[in-house]
């Protein structure tokens, strides 16, 4: 397995505030590896951290050997490292299909001035933005909805748009963040299939999830954060009986940690 | 609106600008028409500019400082180094720019109000650094600044020396059309291309923009850039047109007119500024009739407007689509 | 030195109410009173024609202005800004509102005022020289009570419940429905409040300074300046904003009273490169 990204020693400080305290580890090459902990674990932070939306006040994150940590976001997506959003954040009032198009914009050849002028570059990316866009939806179930407005979506399609515009990027390194929250049983079996499919389709997947069932069952590694800090990183297996991270959950059910 | 009726729209709005006014004014003899069109076409192409500062998300009154050193460049350019009109036009163009560009850099990560604020300073400080220059000759302005000279390519006139005209009003009003509808259709473009979702795309929603790989800070610089580049422009043929310049020819007000042509044609639309201009400024105009009360019955008016249509006169549009 | 201080100050205190009455506005509704300048204007004339032309009291005159501004504008945010607020799809609509009512103001104020710079008679005789200041008593009183002014603001927000409640919306909108803040209420309270503020300075001031009916935009330029400086949204804000704006109107006109209007221009550099560091001012509260 080799290791395609790495986060070490990782500090961020607001103010008096720790939200994430000397975390490190690595990620492998078409991985699925999700970070839990309890709220205010500072998982969201972290997640922002690695994708390079906020800056650490000490610690690095390297993707294939280079430092990406102290890159603007939008180099940082360039590089293949690539993040959704957990607020299903999409553009609101675009179609489906044209949100998956204007994120294809990593993929340009063309220059703005190409796109303003109509040039033959330009319209050859137009032209391959479409089809792949058409791919990316039927890839994940949205190409029935492909003309809807994208904020009358119901929030599980939300969710796949949120996906479908992180693979129009295309990424090496998709980060989800919290891809199952506010699914039922159905809609989450469907969701960890489409995220086993993106692995299946070359990429490396890091998410950030509550959803234990559903994190035991796709995980191939688990790094568990409390407080800011790891404090156990392991396979489903290993995390489930780990001493350590069933005291950080300690009240919650057995079932909702897999048990 | 389907792609012909789009032709026909077009078709419709050249032939009433380029000749139906003409015919309109020389029929009624309304001779002054041609200056308040002239300024109206130029207003529209300074406020074309304000709206591409809204649609990348900012809130710009600042406006009419790059209308004013667009002035003063040409008129400079003009009076001081005897340079051809027609080349002051986008020199005074692209140093407004560079300047923008310049200002931009600090500025333009400010946001909403803040941003807002900003860019009102702006324009005071231009009107000050105008009085403060030596090259701009104070508060006395520069003064009768020659009309523009014949424009010749290749030795063939297309336009003759504004000097041997009849009335040169009309060779402005064509120049300011001219303008405003090259300007217009590059915006109309924009829009429709793929920048212009682009810009949609941050004015939604910046961090995802980021996320999908677009340089925010970069599309800004640029947009801004452009909108002060078409604020020189206006202000530049707008000197021309009156033949002088001051410090005072572009305040604060017009900053601020400039912005409010926006909103009232409707930010939504990009033809809204022309059509804010229009009203805003024919409105005005029309009103001088009322004498003392002009400006009271103008901005009930504005008030009695933003309470009907907040969004907007363009909006009108997509009531009518619903309904 | 002394005497650039003690002018420093007596500016700041003035400026630093009419910011308040600026920041509160905007803290409440994220709207950019434009027409803050032409409520100082208002008050000042209202003042003026109570205490200059109809000889009553001082106090009944800037009480008077207060209560004139306060009621309109409640009335502003009830009719006006509440109705466009609802309706518009983007935020900055109610920049144009606000650009209308500014205009509306002028053109009031124009037509019952005319163009005169109007004066009245001083509220108390006599100049300070002490301590190498000068500085003129009516001056002294102004700021004093304009002190005694922003210390009963503080303490209003901080103590008493409509003070607490706007101060809540102000900070998150939703959170304080959900706790059961009567948001239409409040905000027109605090609208009410902050043109009241910008009228009583107009008061107090045209005792000292006269008024004209020009000076309305400019006024509301310096109070945007303030909230720039400052930061907007926050008490503290403003009143920094305020006081530095005046510190450095005093400092610029005695140190570069050779170089004209200079100093305006040095200001406005000032802000903008210290804008560049600090974007939301002082202790802003950021956009959006």
């Amino acid at each position: 397995m080799t290791q395609i990204l790495e986060v070490k020693g990782m500090t961020k400080r607001f103010g008096g505030l720790t939200a994430v305290n000397d975390v490190s580890f690595v990620v492998n090459e078409r991985e699925i590896l999700s970070v839990i902990g309890p709220n205010g674990a500072g998982k969201s932070t972290l997640f922002k951290l690695i994708s390079s939306f906020l800056k650490p006040t000490s610690g690095e994150v390297t993707f294939k050997g280079q430092r990406i940590s102290n890159l603007a976001p939008h180099i940082s997506a360039r590089k293949g490292v690539v993040r959704t959003f957990q607020e299903t954040t999409i553009f609101r009032n675009m179609t489906v299909r044209d949100n998956v198009i204007i994120a294809h914009h990593l993929r340009s050849r063309a220059s703005l001035l190409g796109y303003f002028l109509g040039t033959k570059t330009a319209r050859q990316d137009e032209a391959a933005f479409g089809s792949s866009a058409d791919e990316i939806l039927e890839f994940l179930g949205l190409n029935t909805i492909a003309s809807e407005v994208a904020k009358n979506l119901p929030h599980g399609h939300l969710r796949a748009l949120g996906i479908a515009i992180g693979l129009a990027t295309n990424p090496t390194v998709l980060l989800l963040d919290e891809p199952f929250a506010g699914m039922n049983h159905d809609e989450t079996m469907k969701a960890v299939a489409m995220v086993r499919k993106l692995r299946d389709r070359g990429l490396t997947v890091l998410l950030v999830e509550h959803d234990m069932p559903a994190v035991m069952k796709i995980s191939d590694r688990i790094v568990v954060l409390n407080f800011g800090e790891k404090i156990a990183e392991g396979t489903p297996t290993e995390i489930q009986n780990n001493a350590k991270v069933i005291e950080a959950y300690l009240g919650v059910e057995d079932e909702a940690i897999g048990l | 609106m389907t792609k012909n009726k789009k032709i026909l729209a077009v078709a419709i709005f050249l032939l009433a600008v380029f000749f139906v006014v003409p015919l309109l004014i020389g029929a009624t003899g309304r001779k002054d028409f041609y200056y308040t069109l002239t300024s109206v076409a130029l207003l529209s192409i300074a406020s074309a500019g304000v709206w591409l500062t809204f649609y990348i998300g900012r809130i710009n009154i600042g406006q009419g400082a790059y209308a004013l050193m667009g002035g003063y460049v040409s008129a400079v350019l003009v009076m001081s180094y005897g340079v051809s009109f027609w080349w002051t036009l986008p020199i005074a163009g692209i140093l407004c720019a560079i300047a923008s560009i310049a200002i931009g850099f600090p500025i333009l990560r400010l946001r909403g109000v803040y941003f807002a604020m900003v860019t009102l300073v702006l324009t005071e400080v231009t009107r000050l650094l105008a009085l403060a220059l030596p090259i701009t000759s104070g508060a006395k302005g520069i003064t009768s600044i020659p009309l523009p000279g014949a424009l010749s390519i290749f030795g063939v006139t297309i336009v003759p020396d504004f000097a041997t005209m009849e009335n040169p009003r009309i060779a402005f009003y064509y120049l300011a059309v001219v303008l405003m509808t090259l300007c217009f259709a590059g915006m109309y473009r924009l829009v429709n291309s793929r920048i212009g979702h682009i810009c949609m795309s941050l004015q939604q929603n910046e961090e995802l923009a980021s996320s999908i790989g677009v340089n925010i800070a970069y599309l800004r610089i640029i947009a801004y850039a452009i909108s002060s580049f078409l604020g020189g422009i206006s202000g530049a043929v707008f000197v021309a047109a009156t033949q002088s310049v001051y410090p005072s020819s572009f305040t604060v007000t017009d900053s601020v007119n400039f912005m409010l042509n926006c909103f009232l044609g409707g930010l939504g639309y990009v033809f809204g500024p022309m059509l804010g201009t229009l009203v805003l400024y024919f409105g005005w105009n029309l009103l001088f009739e009322t004498g003392r009360f002009q400006l009271l019955i103008y901005s009930t008016l504005m008030i009695v407007l933003m309470l009907v249509l907040p969004n907007g006169i363009l909006s009108l549009r997509s009531l009518w689509k619903k309904g | 030195m002394e005497q650039v201080l003690a002018n420093g100050l007596y500016l700041g205190a003035q400026y630093a109410l009419i910011a308040l009455g600026l920041t509160l506005i905007f803290g409440l509704m994220n709207v950019l009173n434009f027409a803050h300048g032409q409520m100082y204007v208002l008050g000042g004339f209202i003042t003026y024609y109570v205490y200059g032309q109809l000889g009553l009291p001082f106090v009944l005159a800037v009480l008077a202005s207060g209560v004139t501004l306060a009621i309109i504008g409640g009335f502003m945010e009830r009719y006006l800004f509440r109705t466009v607020i609802k309706r518009s799809h983007r935020e900055e609509s109610t920049m144009l509102l606000a650009a209308a009512t500014a205009f509306f103001f002028d053109a009031v104020i124009l037509l019952m005022f005319g163009e005169k710079q109007r004066g009245v008679p001083k509220i108390v005789k006599g100049v300070f020289n002490d301590f190498g200041v000068i500085l003129p008593y009516d001056r002294i009183v102004v700021a004093i009570v304009a002190a005694a002014l922003i210390l009963g603001f503080i303490a209003f927000m901080k103590y008493t419940k409509p003070g607490r409640a706007m101060r809540a919306l102000a900070q998150d909108r939703v959170a304080a429905q959900l706790m059961g803040v009567e948001v239409d209420r409040y905000t027109m309270i605090g609208f009410a409040l902050g043109a009241m503020l910008a009228g009583v300075v107009g008061g107090l001031l045209v005792s000292i300074t006269g008024m004209n009916s020009g000076i309305g935009g400019p006024i509301s330029i310096k109070a945007f300046m303030m909230i720039m400086i400052g930061g907007a949204g926050v008490v503290g804000g403003a009143i920094a904003g305020g006081f530095i704006l005046g510190m450095m109107e005093s400092v610029g006109l005695t140190v570069l009273r050779e170089y004209g209007d200079v100093t305006y221009l040095v200001i406005f550099a000032t802000l903008m490169v210290f804008l560049s560091i600090r974007p939301n001012g002082l202790m802003g509260k950021p956009w959006g």
